[in-house]
């Protein structure tokens, strides 16, 4: 399924709001430093990206996002695994 | 180093019969009951012969932060907002929370029951879909010591966690090993309690050990009956009980307003049966909490009975206080007013008992309308008692798995 980078970002600010009450935010910024989004966030987040992606990650795709810090590196990821499945 | 001697400073509590030291003083003198129907839960309640919970029934009004609450169940809501009111009468210093010197020994009986049936839904709903999403946070939510660690995290104290789990011993353990840990010098000052939310698994527990009240599902307020002649079983509840422990000296130097004074604890076991109550196990528990607070039983002035309001447990606890104290201290089973709030017990009803201390008051044992004949051998409180002197008061609680603990209150004279 193509996603394309402006629904993916929408997706993304609906659960920043709603699941980390984070809203809005800026798509360069360190999501850890400007909003305290933690491992224990980032591990809420896989499931949510796996709901938007349509199917499950592999161990090694999920290894994958622990570099992640921004949210256009988000949409890179998931742009990146949607890709490789298609 | 010598004696270094442990006083409290702060304390609040989530009860059924109120929130914080106003609230709970009023329903004790006034006799109210925090005892009401059992909700349907749509899992187990409609099993349960008991229809009896001690609810809290009022709303709690919470203000964490998104990155505190996301770690919490209902059990660590309850005991992260006690412990917020604790630190905010006591008035520590914000660097002293942090120094390390500050520790904290709280638990609960199991961790989060809801959290944990949640979990379970999704490991036997037989979706793999679901399963995924039983994750860290789950687990940091209902793990045993999550009362603990989310204290520590919201308030950013770095001493020493003590997370003693021995259901109904829990909070009276957390009280009695943040004295021990005080007063042997390894910390300066401990947050300490317990907490347990509203669960009917817990109930469905006792129902099956026909432990349970069922003879007054239609009249909540007049069960449980500790030591009374139609007493029927003990009613499960929910709540939490927080208190702050100081260093004398550090407190004194601080400024702190001393509310009363921790100066003996003891904790042993049956060594058999992890059910049945034992008066011997009970006596020597009492006798070496005399030995560790230096006093004889003629000093106690008020015992807080564990007294659950079952068939044997309040003939033999009645037994043991007998051999220890004869008839003389008067005697509250406190969980009269509210059931028994498991793993919180101890620590709400140490609370209370430091209340009646510091108001000069004793509640009578709610529902002791005709007291059990092999209960008679002590002197129960059965009408207020509005002008008491308490100087020292003992607090006893016992538990599955054979743990009897006691802790001994001084009034703080100055």
């Amino acid at each position: 399924m193509a996603l394309s980078r402006e629904s993916i970002i929408h997706d993304l600010n609906r659960i920043f709001a709603e699941n980390f009450e984070i809203e809005d935010p800026d798509p360069d910024e360190n999501l850890s430093q400007a909003y305290e989004f933690d491992s224990i966030d980032a591990i809420e987040l896989l499931v949510e990206i796996e709901k938007i992606l349509g199917f499950k990650l592999t161990q090694e795709e999920k290894k994958q996002a622990v570099e992640i810090r921004t949210i256009n590196q988000i949409c890179d990821y998931m742009e990146g695994l949607a890709e490789d499945r298609a | 180093m010598g004696e270094r001697r442990v006083v409290i400073t702060a304390g609040s509590a989530i009860t059924p019969i109120g929130h914080g030291k106003a609230d709970i003083v009023k329903s004790l003198k006034r006799g109210v009951s925090g005892v009401k129907p059992l909700r349907r839960d749509d899992l187990l309640s409609e099993y349960i012969h008991s229809g009896v919970f001690g609810t809290v029934d009022y709303p709690v009004e919470y203000d964490f932060d998104r990155r505190f609450k996301k770690t919490m169940g209902p059990v660590a809501f309850y005991a992260c907002q006690t412990v917020k009111e604790v630190l905010e009468e006591a008035g520590l210093d914000p660097d002293f929370i942090r120094s390390g010197r500050l520790g904290v020994a709280f638990s609960s009986t199991h961790g989060s029951p809801t959290v944990q049936r949640g979990i379970y839904r999704q490991f036997f709903s037989g979706s793999s879909e679901e399963y995924s999403s039983v994750n860290a946070v789950d687990y940091l939510k209902s793990m045993v010591h999550t009362t603990a660690v989310n204290i520590t995290k919201m308030f950013g104290i770095t001493g020493r966690v003590i997370a003693s789990s021995t259901a109904c011993t829990t909070g009276s353990q957390s009280i009695g090993f943040g004295y021990e840990t005080i007063k042997f010098g390894l910390q300066d000052a401990m947050v300490c309690g317990a907490a347990d939310e509203y669960d009917t698994t817990t109930v469905a527990v006792f129902d099956n050990l026909l432990a349970c009240s069922t003879a007054f599902n239609e009249t909540p307020h007049l069960t449980p009956r500790p030591f009374e002649e139609k007493r029927d079983g003990l009613v499960v509840a929910e709540g939490a009980g927080a208190l702050l422990l100081e260093e004398y000296e550090f407190a004194r130097r601080r400024g702190a307003k001393i509310l009363g004074e921790v100066i003996g604890f003891s904790c042993g076991n049956n060594g058999g049966d992890l059910i049945l109550p034992n008066a011997d196990g009970i006596k020597a528990t009492l006798l070496t909490g005399l030995q560790s607070a230096g006093i004889g039983p003629e000093d106690v002035d008020l015992i807080s009975a564990h007294a659950t309001g079952t068939k044997m447990g309040d003939v033999i606890e009645a037994q043991a206080m007998s051999k220890i104290y004869g008839d003389r201290p008067p005697v509250v089973a406190l969980k009269s007013y509210m059931g028994h709030t498991m793993g919180a017990c101890g620590a709400i009803e140490a609370l209370m008992t430091l209340y009646m201390m510091e108001e000069g008051f004793i509640a009578p044992t709610l529902n002791l309308e005709k007291v059990d004949k092999r209960c008679a051998m002590i002197r129960h409180v059965t009408e207020p008692i509005p002008d008491a002197e308490i100087r020292i008061a003992a607090v006893q609680n016992f538990a599955f798995g054979g743990v009897n603990t006691c802790l001994f209150l001084k009034r703080f004279d100055g």
